[in-house]
């Protein structure tokens, strides 16, 4: 039997997403929700150990774990907000004031580019900027502003800050970008033709409707700040364990159910931090209301 | 709008609207600032690569001794780097397929909002959390042994959804009465599907090969789970990077490489996503 004329069939009719989606949640979706699972069970060697117990929550607790996700959130949901303050005017000017097609275009390259980019390779020379012989300390001792090192340049939550702040900026300005644009001009004009002044506007017009973006930019920085392998390990270095760090010594020991309870709070951080973004999108009218106003 | 009625007290927003204004060009000015600091390490990758002294941070003096080592001496990257070629162009090809098939019909479904949620979750989930779920479900629970499969799965469960968004700019705006269309005139499905749709969608579809290729190849918090003991590219450079500070300057040479074929492809991918409107 020829299988091509199926193929064809499944292809061409809307036939393929039945089973994608299946396989899709029983195959990615499932395993994510599983860690919850698992977090309740010992374990031996690769395999797990059915039986419930809360000896996995009771670690996490009485070990260095517990402190390690709230240091996590902390400097996470520290380095949002800076990006949230640096990128709403940043977005706002580049949605409704930009004039330079040519500057536009290189500007929102330049905010793309990141994404596709090797964490490690745009991470690593960090280290030889910041570090306690390398490029800044340098220069400084050169010129002669410092008579030692700085040490706080490099393997300090202060040099964690700053090494999320680059990476993390793209995902903040995008969805605040996107929001902005939506926003019809003639609304801001006819705040304006009513006499409301610059920051009137701002505040009644723009800022209300821009909230969706606000919200997403907010979820698309925290979230993958929250799992990042590769700054806290290059410019935190031993000095700041962050969760990547706790996770991967778990996981060299193969203590998989703690692994699991630490990740399921890590899930629940986040999953917390969406669900009071989403409260606060409802209360403000939701984004039907944006929708509905946007339609006229 | 009935918030423009209320009346204001003028002497607090005269004093906002001078500080938007005053403040405007350092907002625009911060926010190049931080696009910098994205670029600052990538461009002193690209300079301490041909620097003698890579680890003093300070160019001078130059030299291209490293690019020479990396293609004569030390040629432990050639294996991962041929294995992230080739999970990257099987995760580009399911990516296309996969975003191409269910993005032509998402636009047009009624439950297109739950679907869209299910299909873009992992953005929703830390790719460590994701990563370590993935393992303990596949390895622990199930039982299977890890290998190139898992880090495909892994790598197309990251990259599918952002293919997908990549398809749904264009299928989104594609016009159905084009599908009418040729249905009216007697093309089959498959006919309708491979000679209309396919050629419309193209620019989405070759976007998210691109996409999918690009973001398998530089994948690293997921296949650190995923994987058992072989090396893709990206997780040869990361441990050589912690673990060995004499392969560093080596490192610089193959992450500039590296990064400079992504930034072009990525480049491509847009113009191709975006501006061919604008060419024709």
């Amino acid at each position: 039997m020829n299988p091509l004329p199926r193929l064809r069939q499944l292809a061409a009719g809307g036939g393929f997403i039945a089973p994608f989606t299946i396989v899709w949640v029983l195959g990615v979706l499932v395993p994510v929700l599983g860690i919850v699972v698992f977090s309740f069970f010992r374990s031996r060697g690769v395999t797990f150990i059915f039986e419930p117990t809360l000896a996995a929550y009771e670690s996490t607790f009485s070990h260095a774990g517990w402190q390690v996700l709230l240091r996590s959130a902390r400097i996470t949901a520290t380095v949002t907000l800076i990006e949230l303050v640096v990128a709403y005017p940043f977005a706002l000017w580049l949605a409704k004031s930009a004039r330079s097609p040519l500057l536009k275009l290189a500007t929102f390259t330049a905010l793309t580019v990141p994404f596709f980019l090797s964490p490690t390779a745009r991470t690593l020379v960090w280290r030889v900027i910041l570090g306690r012989n390398g490029l800044i300390n340098t220069v400084l001792l050169e010129i002669g502003i410092i008579d030692e090192p700085l040490d706080w340049l490099l393997f300090s939550e202060t040099a964690v800050h700053f090494g999320f702040l680059g990476p993390y900026f793209p995902s903040m300005v995008w969805p605040i970008f996107l929001s902005i644009t939506l926003i019809d001009d003639e609304l801001i004009e006819a705040s304006r033709d009513l006499g409301g002044g610059r920051f009137h506007t701002f505040w009644h017009v723009i800022l209300p409707l821009s909230l969706p973006g606000i919200v997403a930019g907010m979820i698309f920085t925290f979230v993958p700040m929250m799992g990042d392998t590769v700054v806290p390990q290059t410019v935190g270095g031993g000095a700041v364990l962050m969760l990547s760090s706790e996770i991967n010594s778990l996981f060299s020991v193969m203590n998989y159910p703690v692994a699991a309870a630490v990740s399921t709070f890590a899930l629940l951080f986040v999953v917390l931090f969406q669900f009071v973004l989403w409260l606060v999108l409802q209360r403000s009218g939701g984004i039907a209301h944006v929708f509905e106003s946007l339609r006229r | 709008m009935t918030v423009l009625a209320t009346s204001v007290a003028p002497g607090r927003d005269l004093v906002m609207d001078r500080l938007m204004r005053i403040g405007r060009p350092f907002g625009i000015a911060i926010g190049y600032l931080w696009i910098s600091l994205i670029y600052i390490p990538i461009v002193w990758l690209a300079v301490m690569s041909v620097s003698s002294r890579p680890l003093t941070g300070v160019p001078y003096p130059l030299s291209l001794e490293w690019y020479d080592a990396l293609f004569s001496g030390d040629m432990r990257w050639s294996g991962p780097l041929e294995r992230s070629l080739i999970i990257g162009l099987i995760v580009s090809a399911l990516c296309m397929v996969a975003a191409t098939l269910v993005g032509r019909v998402l636009p047009l479904l009624r439950r297109r909002g739950g679907l869209l949620a299910a299909y873009l979750a992992p953005l929703f989930v830390p790719g460590l959390v994701t990563g370590v779920s993935m393992f303990m479900f596949y390895r622990a629970f199930v039982g299977v042994k890890l290998g190139d499969w898992s880090l495909v799965l892994a790598h197309f469960v990251w990259a599918f959804p952002f293919a997908l968004l990549a398809m749904l700019v264009v299928s989104s705006r594609f016009d159905t009465r084009m599908n009418e269309a040729a249905s009216d005139l007697g093309a089959t499905d498959w006919q309708r599907f491979w000679q209309i749709e396919v050629p419309l969608l193209r620019p989405g579809i070759i976007a998210s090969g691109f996409f999918g290729f690009l973001l398998s190849f530089n994948e690293l918090p997921l296949s650190i789970y995923m994987r058992a003991g072989q090396m893709t590219l990206p997780l040869h450079l990361w441990s050589e990077s912690t673990a060995h500070q004499s392969s560093i300057p080596l490192i610089y040479g193959m992450s500039t490489l590296v990064t400079i074929a992504s930034i072009l492809i990525v480049v491509l991918a847009l113009r191709l996503l975006f501006f061919r409107d604008a060419e024709r």
